[in-house]
């Protein structure tokens, strides 16, 4: 039986990864607005997390990151002025996801829906603040990247609150599908408490 | 000892340590993190290229309800003579300004026929806001090969600029878009003796899909509309590509006056593009004999 519950996990997240990746690269027109995209993978992972726990948030982050870096990898200007393709960037941010989502909003709320939200919302402004943060800080270390010229109505609004919103909208699908036809069925989540998914792992650290 | 390997602080901080190393690493030739994301290619690129196609065909299939599948042929194929002839006319149209320019030192060259010209199809596109390389199904596989410090021109079916070549994989390659930060192309206004200008993407301008344009020759007026293309210094972009148009100008400080563009390309609508590949010093000596210009190649950042 347990064997049976973890392979419908693995195929279920192993599809949901690769379409919903594939959908993120693909056609990030149709999911954007005002220049920014809504990130369907990173929501999918803080979703992940937060429903169904910190082992689950963080391999399925790693993976997504994987994907993500081979798919759409972030190009950063050196040191000597030269432009480089990184690896695992994808990786560490989705990683971060995946175990933030897991780890606020989730006990005490009882891991319901209207907190779904409240999680994607920070986990997202959390990502965009350390970006921009790493960014500025990349341009004060390695010069020959330019300067860093958003202002503050850029990074505010048109960065982190429209990027929150989009995620915000995002979610509500995404919600929906890891809901009732997620990698765990409707029953056993009925059935599932809180403190089965406390008994499985360690959810003592950064509780609110 | 057991419970500090299962807590949650411990597995989060030193994956992240272990992430952010193969992050750096990633930097020099052969990192292991870059073999992994490689390998992950095999599996997660026909799944995408499936997805992409079902979408396609979706997205085809209502549009063929809506405007008939014969007038899409018919679009198609006058698109295409559109874009054919508009490439006519810009290579006659830089041709005839070259000749003016060049007239006086009496040396005349083709710019184009120095490059080999590869079609690809746009595999994958930027995620987000930072994650925005480009992918191209065409790569190592297909001829493009880059040495350390090269890169290629990317344009697309009208000759416009899309971007550049970063990094080449079997079958697919990344391009660095012109509206990325890191992207810096030389320019110059499209008339005879025009202007130099430096194009260069910009992380405010490139949310509404434009470029920075800082002007290098003093006393210079640009003007709302007018056309830059390449200039060919640097040598990786062969000069006459055209960029975009200028759509605003900032003489706010005339030590720098500054212009925002449109680029001609709009990279959210393209399928297609071609990869520019010059020519090798001994293909050319086959090819051509008595040919002047040497292989064309670009350094860095700018082009």
């Amino acid at each position: 039986m347990i064997r049976k519950k973890l392979i419908r996990k693995i195929v279920v997240y192993a599809i949901y990864i690769l379409l919903l990746s594939s959908l993120q690269v693909s056609y990030p027109n149709r999911i954007g607005f005002g220049g920014q995209t809504a990130d369907i993978t990173f929501v999918f992972v803080v979703l992940t997390g937060y429903f169904f726990g910190f082992k689950d948030g963080v391999i399925v982050g790693i993976i997504m990151g994987v994907v993500r870096d081979c798919l759409a990898p972030i190009a950063v200007v050196g040191i000597d002025g030269n432009v480089r393709v990184t690896a695992g960037i994808g990786m560490l941010v989705m990683f971060l996801a995946g175990a933030v989502g897991s780890s606020f909003f989730t006990r005490r709320m009882h891991r319901n829906i209207p907190f779904a939200f409240v999680s994607i919302a920070f986990t997202t402004l959390l990502y965009k603040v350390s970006g921009h943060i790493l960014a500025y800080s990349w341009t004060v270390v390695a010069p020959a990247a330019g300067s860093y010229n958003l202002g503050m109505y850029e990074i505010v609004v048109k960065s982190c609150l429209l990027q929150t919103l989009l995620n915000l909208i995002a979610g509500i699908p995404l919600l929906l599908l890891l809901k009732f036809a997620g990698p765990v069925g409707l029953t056993e989540q009925r059935n599932t408490s809180d403190d089965v998914i406390k008994s499985t792992e360690d959810t003592s650290w950064l509780q609110i | 000892m057991k419970r500090l390997l299962t807590s949650k602080w411990f597995i989060v901080l030193s994956v992240s340590l272990l992430l952010i190393a193969g992050i750096v690493l990633s930097f020099l030739p052969g990192s292991p993190l870059k073999s992994v994301v490689g390998l992950s290619s095999t599996v997660v690129s026909p799944a995408q290229k499936g997805v992409k196609s079902t979408g396609n065909a979706i997205s085809d299939f209502w549009a063929a309800i809506a405007d008939g599948v014969a007038i899409r042929e018919e679009n198609k194929a006058l698109k295409e003579e559109i874009a054919d002839l508009k490439y006519r006319l810009n290579q006659y149209e830089e041709a005839a300004i070259r000749y003016e320019e060049l007239k006086a030192a009496f040396h005349i060259r083709d710019t184009f026929s120095n490059y080999d010209i590869y079609g690809a199809n746009i595999l994958s596109r930027e995620a987000d806001e930072w994650f925005s390389v480009i992918r191209i199904n065409a790569g190592m596989n297909e001829g493009i090969v880059l040495n350390q410090g090269q890169s290629y021109p990317v344009v697309d079916v009208e000759m416009n600029l899309v971007g550049r070549v970063i990094e080449t994989q079997g079958s697919n390659s990344k391009v660095l878009p012109l509206l990325h930060e890191g992207f810096s192309v030389s320019g110059k206004v499209n008339e005879v003796n025009g202007a130099s200008v430096i194009v260069s993407g910009d992380s405010v301008l490139k949310k509404s899909g434009l470029c920075k344009v800082k002007c290098l020759d003093k006393g210079v007026k640009l003007q709302q509309g007018t056309v830059i293309v390449t200039s060919g210094e640097g040598g990786l972009f062969p000069d006459g590509i055209p960029i975009g148009t200028i759509v605003e100008v900032d003489y706010s400080n005339p030590v720098e006056i500054t212009a925002t563009l449109r680029p001609f390309s709009n990279i959210g609508d393209l399928e297609d593009v071609f990869v520019m590949i010059p020519f090798k010093a001994d293909d050319k000596k086959e090819g051509e004999t008595g040919a002047s210009e040497s292989t064309a190649q670009g350094q860095g950042g700018q082009g």
